[in-house]
């Protein structure tokens, strides 16, 4: 797994490149990304595929739940900490 | 797909629902006389008094829409299983001449087709996939409240007298607007729901749920509603869904360009199935109409409760 820094750049640069349209965006890792629409459903297969990339760890979709895509941070929290229940 | 078996059918409650007026026929279509009959229509008056909560404006639309409408929003891709078409012979003299000559229905109860006419026209999926094709290109200076019925088509492994059906009754309350405004009117309508639920003595959870994709796992829309839920079931009996709030986001609105100012319009929706109510009043209140609950004073109520008017 890569350090937690680093799977924080990459995850900004995602959201960053999908959300490219929205003028000023200020994303935080605490800024609602579905909520807001800044991610829409046509991103989610390849936010999925970075977030198996990053953790090193497959996802079982059936397993997702709404908490775990909220921000960069509770995906962070989710996906990429030693440890997390996969 | 593997045939799956119909769950079993109480031979007694099968009995009783005849009695009252429900004709069966296990390829998934209900007829209905008699008390089934009158409850049915005071199921759909009662949601309509709700729709009146908001001034909804009634609607009436076709048994089907065209594909290529339908497609704005992805149906076909999202739902090939499910999409029911309708279909007719090739017009030409020679290909009719030829379903003539042929057997014309085989031996079971298949039509024996020659040519088809192109498909063009898909079965109403849902009610309110109408309200956007009809509306398309609209631009709303206000928040929109329409409502409409339709008999829906959808394809299922196995049928199930009032709970599972090829054809069924929907009543629809729709909210085109700002998400502001879509927002505000699901959670009035989810108070609203409940507080009906109580008058007529029905015990209703409220489940999150998705809709049956096809090969879901790799469908974008299904992973978007398992990380953002925009369907909220109300479940009756722990897995019967007698009716459903949904989020649409501007999913529609930006597929049917309809606008809301200068932004893609917002919607959502409050869906009724109502075979699915005479399975649960009957279940929860028995088979002898003395026993059901006025359902068309308990909607009033609610409606006045809520300032007898927009809320």
């Amino acid at each position: 797994m890569r350090s937690e820094q680093k799977i924080r750049e990459d995850l900004r640069s995602f959201v960053l490149a999908k959300a490219a349209d929205r003028e000023g965006a200020a994303i935080t890792d605490q800024t609602p990304l579905f909520e807001e629409r800044y991610l829409r459903s046509v991103h989610l297969p390849e936010l999925l595929l970075l977030l198996e990339r990053l953790s090193g760890t497959p996802i079982d979709v059936e397993d997702l739940n709404p908490a775990d895509f909220r921000d960069i941070d509770s995906m962070v929290l989710r996906f990429c900490k030693a440890g997390a229940t996969p | 797909m593997t045939a799956v078996e119909a769950p079993a059918v109480d031979p007694v409650r099968a009995a009783e629902l005849a009695r009252i007026g429900l004709s069966w026929q296990p390829s998934g279509q209900a007829a209905l006389r008699g008390p089934l009959l009158r409850l049915a229509e005071e199921c759909d008056r009662a949601f309509t008094t709700l729709a009146g909560i908001w001034q909804a404006e009634e609607e009436r639309h076709p048994a089907s829409l065209p594909a290529r409408r339908l497609q704005r929003v992805g149906y076909l891709r999202s739902f090939p299983h499910q999409a029911t078409f309708a279909a007719r012979l090739a017009p030409e003299e020679s290909n009719l001449d030829a379903f003539l000559d042929g057997p014309v229905l085989h031996q079971g109860g298949d039509v024996a087709v020659t040519e088809l006419a192109p498909i063009a026209q898909v079965l109403t999926p849902a009610a309110c996939y109408h309200l956007f094709n009809d509306h398309l290109g609209e631009t709303f200076d206000a928040p929109r409240y329409l409502t409409t019925r339709n008999t829906c088509f959808r394809h299922e492994r196995y049928y199930v007298p009032l709970r599972r059906l090829s054809s069924f009754t929907m009543r629809e309350v729709v909210c085109l607007g700002s998400g502001g405004e879509v927002a505000d009117f699901l959670g009035h309508a989810r108070a609203a729901l409940d507080e009906f639920f109580d008058l007529v003595d029905l015990p209703l959870e409220w489940l999150t749920a998705t809709d049956p994709f096809f090969r879901p796992q790799a469908n974008p829309k299904y992973l978007m509603q398992r990380v953002q839920p925009v369907k909220h079931e109300a479940t009756y009996g722990g897995d019967l869904a007698i009716a459903s709030i949904n989020r649409h986001h501007d999913h529609f609105g930006v597929n049917f360009d309809l606008t809301r100012g200068d932004e893609p319009a917002h919607s959502g929706c409050v869906a009724f199935g109502i075979e699915r109510w005479l399975f649960a009043i009957t279940d929860r209140h028995g088979t002898n109409p003395a026993g059901w609950p006025g359902l068309a004073d308990a909607a009033a109520k609610v409606r006045s409760g809520l300032g007898g008017g927009r809320v």
